[in-house]
């Protein structure tokens, strides 16, 4: 059967398959960064397609961790324990991104048939998962804002902020840890399959419960001191707060600059241990066959 | 390519498969040795079960082997899996893969950045694309919202974002109507013949799409290749005489008349058509003529003149791909053996090796 | 191969009779085959242990944040409290298990396993189906919500006679509580079914909300007053005190109280057992009613616009 040659089916940029298989370090970095861009792009096309979200994203969190502050206040907590609430409810917002649209979304996408299609892309499947990450910030820190925003002229909630840049890097390295941490959980999920979606469930009150989502962690003891090792939340939130309210006093935690550091060891590690158990995962998935197993 | 002695496209060699399962391992892949050459649009023939899924998945750097290597265009699918990406891609039938929520123009544009486009150009590639895959009115429609026909237009022109120099294609007409799947098998063959050297591997267990399509065919069944050749090459090797189908305006003394005549094995009345008669001469006369060999043919066709017959239509039957498989397997590919396993018809050929002459000269 | 069709007449004519379905029989049926299904899919996962673990330690964990922040404030003198925060967050684990069950099996079988289009056009009542697959959920939530309790008395020093406990209270509140909090998971699921694939977390998102009015681990009296009355036409409210009131008899409140809206409305400083069950019936009801309304509204949205099929995923 002879077919029209259409234009678009002519022309071939390189000379021959192996040219177009060696690929400069250049076209590797601008491939990966253009696929985080790519992959963000559904993400918030999503979010100007289907608005629930600006509601269930953005007024109705603030309800949840305005319940926390009625606690405080039928205790008659110092103001600063309010503070502590408010940014600990805002914080929710990116661990709730981490879990849900991160750990658990390689999962998912295995079910959806898509996770093959990555795999088969020359990618590196760190850019997906930024790329998911950075799609859901939008939602993230929407419903993050709103809550500190709304929460602080609600209850009256006053900072006393004396180091703005540390503050603002604490932050950005806690999301960074906490993204590094999403992506080793997100290629153990794949390994575990449907238990994924069930220990989703283990990590939102549990881990706040240990991160001190709604008090000081330090007065969990030892465990508070474990959480702040190994928690990115845990010890973001701990610097933040002592930061954001320096007129609190001692928390029984390190200071600031020393959660900074931790922070910094948190994020290269979980970067580099994602990195690691992202080409073990393939590696298994591929020897075993669950790139494309689909049946649950 | 250049002057330049290319690798094979694809390089098989002892590849075996076996997936561990309660309550006994299943072997999907027992010993694959293929080689497609650069340039060829090869098929993998089979029914459900046999393997060719699991075979292209290790091709497409999805699956490991468990034994044996792959080598695409020279590049090992075990350790060179991000080199052989950059130079296939991939489609395969049934797909339900795609974010609903997106507009089609938008998927691919997705899948454009992954394969290292820049923004612009992958905007404009697509565009081209949907409009070359006929999906021009369903650019700005959502990916959910696509027919199943629409949604493999769109797989399509997602496979061909990267322009492949091998593509794999994994039953892309599954679940098409008649239309979409003659649209589909339309784009494959002018993509293909836009540039020399794309070489495509197709697997499906549609004869006529691998009879169509196919330069070179493997019969696969129970992970294993049964045989390799071209169609026409396969089909020969099953039929041992030639039949041919005669349409004659009037023939004295039925089709026995024809049966005396020398190389003729048997000349019966063909099944189901109107049968002329001397006595109502309107109608004309069908004949099934069974030859030794196709030289015989010329000796009947001067005998019709003695007999005061002519030929009205004269066409040759052939073999389908299915009864080759049948041949080779002793059953047909919706049969299972008696035990289970593979029933090794009494002429059942051994798969021949990338290479290899077949003996009796027809490879 | 020829297929018999045993029922058929000897004319083989179609019998109407076949397309009117047995009632009770059917609903029954389906109930429990989709609470079987529901059970499976929420039990079979893992081994047992880790199981339970996972059912336990969520409540547990949410019963815990409110002990600390306890601690942290009021210390010592906290412990009179912890019985009424504790008893609020078990509950209220229960809640948000029950109203996550329902809305996540629409989530669930659209989006993950593509069967919620099979599930419609089974002769079989959706709604019914629905039900059944979230009361496993719901059964998971009240183990947990359970354990959080037994731990509370256990090691966290909640006070607790069995002899003082008002069984038939309890029988009703949670009998008229569990169709309250199937109403709002009903709900839910209607709305899950309009919105995508990152919808998991609004009945979360919702319950959250209303963790706010319902005087789950603090008084509504702590509330202003325009938000007491969202709590007290709350049925969940009345539940939880009602539960309160049946377990610890001359506790705590968490909707009476000096000052609250209760005590201006009613004159009486705290609402006694049989308010507690007629304002429980009466908020139920309306709630079970909007539910239904809501349900089926959602449910022709959804039809006319061709959402029971669709995958949203992004």
């Amino acid at each position: 059967m002879a077919a029209p040659v259409l234009p678009v089916f002519v022309g071939r940029p390189t000379a021959s398959p192996q040219e177009a298989a060696n690929w400069t370090p250049r076209q590797v970095a601008a491939n990966n960064l253009r696929s985080i861009v790519g992959r963000a792009y559904p993400r918030v096309r999503g979010l100007t397609r289907e608005p629930s979200w600006l509601v269930f994203q953005m007024a109705l969190p603030f309800l949840t961790t305005s319940s926390f502050v009625f606690v405080y206040r039928a205790l008659d907590a110092p103001p600063a324990y309010i503070g502590f609430v408010v940014i600990g409810g805002a914080m929710t917002a990116f661990w709730l991104n981490v879990v849900w649209m991160m750990a658990a979304q390689l999962y998912w996408e295995k079910d959806q048939g898509n996770l093959e299609l990555y795999f088969a892309a020359p990618m590196n499947v760190m850019s997906v998962l930024v790329g998911m990450a950075v799609g859901g910030l939008v939602m993230s820190s929407t419903r993050a804002i709103s809550i500190l925003v709304i929460a602080t002229f609600v209850f009256g909630v006053s900072f006393s902020i004396s180091q703005w840049f540390l503050l603002v890097a604490v932050f950005i390295l806690t999301l960074a840890a906490l993204y590094g941490l999403g992506m080793m959980l997100a290629s153990l999920f794949v390994m575990w399959g449907r238990e994924a979606f069930h220990l989703t469930q283990l990590m939102t009150e549990p881990v706040y419960f240990v991160s001190g989502l709604n008090f000081p962690v330090g007065r969990l003891g030892f465990i508070g001191a474990l959480a702040i090792a190994l928690i990115p939340l845990a010890v973001g939130l701990d610097a933040m707060r002592q930061l954001a309210f320096v007129s609190t006093g001692p928390t029984g935690t390190p200071d600031p600059a020393t959660e900074t550091l931790i922070l910094v060891a948190m994020t290269a590690i979980f970067i580099g241990l994602a990195r690691f158990l992202l080409q073990s995962m393939e590696e298994r998935a591929r020897r075993e066959g669950r790139l494309t197993v689909r049946w649950r | 390519m250049s002057g330049s002695i290319q690798a094979p496209a694809i390089d098989a060699r002892g590849i075996t498969r076996v997936y561990k399962a309660r309550p006994a391992d299943v072997t999907a892949l027992a010993g694959i040795d293929l080689e497609v050459a650069p340039g060829e649009f090869f098929g993998l023939l089979g029914p459900n079960g046999a393997g060719k899924t699991t075979l292209i998945k290790i091709l497409t750097t999805l699956l490991l082997p468990s034994s044996g290597t792959a080598r695409i265009f020279g590049f090992d699918v075990a350790t060179e899996t991000k080199k052989i990406r950059r130079i296939m891609n991939m489609v395969a039938g049934g797909e339900q893969s795609g974010y609903g929520i997106l507009e089609a123009r938008e998927q691919l544009w997705m899948f454009s950045q992954f394969y290292g486009l820049g923004a612009r150009e992958g905007w404009r590639r697509v565009d081209e694309l949907i409009d070359a895959v006929g999906l021009g009115e369903q650019r700005n429609q959502r990916v959910s919202t696509l027919s199943t026909g629409q949604r493999q237009k769109m797989n399509f022109a997602r496979g061909l974002l990267n322009d492949p120099w091998v593509f794999f294609l994994d039953e892309p007409t599954l679940g098409l109507d008649v239309s979409a799947a003659r649209s589909v098998r339309e784009l494959m063959i002018g993509w293909r013949a836009a540039v020399p050297g794309r070489t495509v591997l197709l697997t499906t267990h549609y004869m006529a799409e691998a009879d169509e399509l196919c330069e070179r065919i493997a019969i696969v069944d129970r992970g294993r290749i049964l045989a390799i050749g071209s169609p026409a090459e396969l089909k020969r090797r099953v039929q041992r005489e030639s039949i041919f189908r005669l349409e004659l305006d009037r023939l004295a003394g039925g089709p026995a008349s024809l049966a005396r005549l020398p190389g003729v094995e048997s000349a019966v009345a063909a099944a189901g058509a109107a049968q002329g008669t001397e006595a109502d001469p309107r109608q004309t006369v069908v004949v099934n003529l069974v030859l030794h060999d196709d030289a015989a043919l010329a000796g009947v066709v001067a005998a019709l003149d003695g007999l005061g017959a002519h030929i009205v239509a004269l066409a040759k039957s052939e073999p389908s791909l299915e009864d080759v498989f049948v041949e080779l397997v002793g059953r047909g590919f919706d049969d299972e053996g008696e035990s289970g396993r593979p029933d090794r018809g009494a002429d059942a050929i051994e798969p021949h090796e990338a290479g290899q002459q077949d003996p009796e000269g027809s490879l | 191969m020829a297929l018999i069709d045993a029922g058929a007449s000897a004319t083989n004519r179609f019998d109407p009779a076949r397309a009117r379905g047995r009632g009770t029989i059917d609903i029954l049926r389906s109930f429990r085959t989709a609470a079987a299904l529901g059970w499976k899919m929420e039990a079979n996962w893992t081994d047992p242990l880790l199981f339970f673990i996972y059912s336990v330690a969520k409540p547990l964990a949410s019963a815990l944040i409110l002990v600390f922040m306890l601690q942290v404030i009021a210390g010592p003198a906290g412990q009179a409290l912890r019985p009424f925060v504790i008893v609020g967050s078990a509950l209220w684990s229960f809640v948000v298990s029950g109203v996550a069950g329902l809305a996540w099996a629409v989530l669930d079988d659209r989006e993950r396993y593509r069967m919620l289009k099979y599930i419609y056009v089974s002769p079989s009542s959706f709604l019914t189906i629905l039900l059944g697959r979230g009361i496993a959920r719901l059964a998971v939530g009240a183990m947990g919500a359970g354990i959080t309790l037994l731990v509370g008395v256990a090691i966290l020093g909640v006070p607790f006679n069995p002899g003082a406990v008002s069984w038939l209270l309890l029988a009703i509140v949670l009998a008229l509580g569990a169709i309250t909090i199937c109403a709002l998971g009903v709900s839910m699921a209607a709305v899950c079914l309009q919105t995508r694939q990152e919808s998991w977390d609004y009945p979360e998102v919702v319950v959250g909300a209303l963790f706010l009015v319902v005087g789950a681990v603090f008084p509504l009296s702590v509330l202003p007053l325009p938000l007491q009355v969202f709590g007290l036409v709350s049925p969940l409210t009345w539940w939880i005190a009602g539960v309160r009131q049946a377990l610890f008899p001359g506790g705590p409140s968490s909707i009476g109280g000096a000052g609250s809206l209760w005590q201006q409305v009613s004159g009486t400083l705290n609402p006694n057992d049989l308010q507690v069950v007629l304002a429980l019936l009466l908020t139920g009801a309306v709630v079970t009613l909007g539910s239904a309304i809501l349900f089926r509204a959602g449910e022709a949205r959804a039809k006319d616009r061709g959402l029971i099929d669709r995958t949203t995923g992004s």
